[in-house]
């Protein structure tokens, strides 16, 4: 049996050897070396940085342009959370009675599969002011009246790419609200047909608590991809006009890589991570303590 | 009455229909709208309706040419298809061994690299490069292939779950018995739980690679060079070098984008299976 024992550890050693390395050396070392740099002025080439405490916090809350951008993730996150019962309404569709059921749901997921830059791009061109698809369609409808300058009007360009964030992810929510809704054994439906429920009370009774564990992982997605918003407004905008379309996401990166004050980045990165969290604990406070106990009065 | 409800149930399935077709033509416009410049010649660019394809005998292949003949398409399919061979080649082997050990064996300091690889998937994506760029920089990985594949090798992780579950459903009798036939537990792993993982394989090397040819953020940053260009970052480049000529673009877009409709035309069970599975565990 020591022999065994000694093959079992030998085994053991030898295979998480590379993966856990790998692991600590490029994930784990760098988030915690964020909290480190955080505090520095490291400006990302020099072999010197000097701890300057928390100053990058204090310039970071003073940093306006900041602030504008984190103003336009909150409008990605609000439009994508008006669209999540939408998205479970499709979800319920498509699992209903409906012909060519299949053919929809590769449909509905297709956007998600598609190359974000190209399809940025695609868009650009969609709501391009020189010969632009949009405006053509306003046109055809007789609705010139609504044309703007789609993504320069400070006003509208973050909701125009929250326009296209929504049609690149909102497959991915209905295809797991999918899966949560088909994962309620068919008995159970059965048990309330007999007892007479309808259609309203099936959903309300049964689909919705199934797939609470579902819709709580939605919204979480919903939080940590609103903060992260990144590649749409890059390909379609680079953040302009001026900072009217920056993210947060956007920012810092720029704040690193262009302009090198990479101790500042970092602690925009700190402030990313606690965002996440914290708007997560709200989240699930308001729905399960304050939504939730309003169900049953 | 039946007829009543026969009626009702007709008009509820046109509802259900026009809702879905509403929707398949959302999804489709933007692609087909680019699809339809890419057919046409500067000219019809201007005097044509961009909800047009141009007539029969005008529609040109030119813009598509001038795609296929930029050498550096070729380059970034190149260095595409060496860093999915790579990263998928050391995703595959790390992931199913690191779930085997975790999810089979007891042992000193298993909960210490359980939460070290939960710690891994709780950081965010993109910020974290600011730190990892140092990293990669001082191993001079910066401008090689390298970057990318060490990157994708260790920072994404869902394969793991995917893989635990599906080791969490093979009897652990197969295993045991194997043992005391006298087959050393590397045995054990490569000739019996390996070959049962191929399923789950197939869905983490499909949802890999389309992730993989469509990241930009990774190549951009660390690989400018030109001849380190990958589809992505190629279509970016041949973007900005386009200004102005919408018809190129658009073949451009095209292109790149089928090697990823192509794999969820042809894969989408597996495809589908995986994202629910990597969402269902967090």
């Amino acid at each position: 049996m020591g022999l065994l024992e000694k093959q079992k550890t030998k085994f053991i050693v030898i295979s998480l050897l590379v993966p856990v390395t790998l692991l600590v050396a490029f994930v784990v070392v760098p988030g915690i070396d964020l909290f480190r740099l955080s505090a520095t002025d490291w400006d990302g080439l020099s072999r010197n940085m000097k701890y300057i405490g928390f100053d990058n916090y204090a310039s970071m809350f003073r940093d306006k342009d900041l602030w504008i951008s984190l103003k336009n993730n909150m409008v990605y996150f609000f439009v994508h959370l008006l669209m999540i019962p939408v998205e479970l309404a499709f979800a319920v569709l498509l699992t209903s009675k409906l012909r060519a059921a299949k053919f929809y749901k590769t449909m509905v997921f297709m956007p998600y599969i598609i190359n974000g830059v190209a399809i940025s791009y695609a868009f650009s061109y969609f709501f391009s002011p020189i010969n632009g698809a949009f405006d053509a369609i306003l046109s055809a409808v007789h609705l010139e009246g609504l044309i703007r300058s789609w993504l320069s009007d400070a006003k509208i360009v973050n909701y125009v790419l929250s326009f296209v964030s929504l049609w690149r992810f909102s497959g991915y929510h209905v295809i797991l609200f999918m899966a949560a809704l088909q994962s309620v054994p068919q008995d159970i439906h059965e048990a309330a047909l007999v007892d007479g429920a309808n259609a309203w009370q099936r959903f309300r009774y049964i689909q919705i608590p199934s797939i609470m564990l579902m819709v709580d992982f939605v919204l979480f997605d919903n939080i940590r991809g609103a903060l992260q918003v990144f590649d749409i407004p890059f390909v379609m905008t680079n953040g302009g006009p001026g900072y009217a379309s920056s993210t947060f996401t956007l920012y810092t990166i720029n704040t690193a890589f262009k302009f090198s004050r990479f101790g500042l980045a970092a602690t925009m990165a700190v402030a990313i991570m606690f965002m996440i969290v914290l708007i997560y604990f709200i989240q699930n406070f308001l729905i399960h303590k304050v939504m939730l106990r309003e169900g049953r009065r | 009455m039946k007829t009543l409800n026969i009626r009702r149930s007709f008009w509820i399935q046109l509802l259900k229909q026009l809702l879905c077709l509403a929707m398949v033509a959302i999804v489709v416009a933007p692609i087909a709208l680019t699809l339809f410049a890419a057919f046409k010649t500067k000219a019809d660019m201007v005097r044509t309706s961009p909800l047009r394809l141009p007539p029969f005998d005008r529609i040109t292949l030119e813009n598509f040419k001038a795609v296929l003949s930029n050498k550096y398409l070729f380059v970034g399919f190149r260095n595409t298809i060496v860093i999915l061979v790579f990263s998928l080649f050391f995703n595959v082997m790390f992931g199913t061994v690191t779930a085997y050990v975790v999810e089979r064996f007891q042992f000193r300091f298993k909960k210490v690299v359980v939460s070290l690889f939960f710690l891994g998937m709780l950081i965010p994506t993109f910020v974290t490069e600011i730190a990892r760029f140092k990293i990669i920089s001082g191993l001079g990985l910066y401008n090689t292939l390298g970057a990318p594949i060490v990157i994708y090798v260790a920072s994404d992780l869902m394969q793991l779950y995917i893989y635990r579950q599906f080791i969490s459903r093979i009897s652990v009798s197969l295993d045991e018995s194997a043992i005391l036939d006298g087959c050393s537990y590397f045995g054990v792993f490569g000739r019996i739980i390996f070959p049962l993982l191929a399923p789950a394989t197939a869905t983490v090397c499909i949802i890999k690679s389309i992730n993989i040819i469509n990241d930009m953020y990774i190549p951009y940053l660390y690989m400018p060079k030109n001849q380190l260009r990958t589809l992505t970052t190629f279509l970016m480049n041949f973007a900005n070098a386009q200004q102005g000529s919408w018809q190129k673009l658009a073949a451009g877009i095209i292109i790149i984008m089928l090697p990823t409709i192509l794999l969820y035309v042809f894969f989408q069970k597996y495809i589908l299976a995986g994202v629910i599975a990597g969402a269902v565990k967090e």
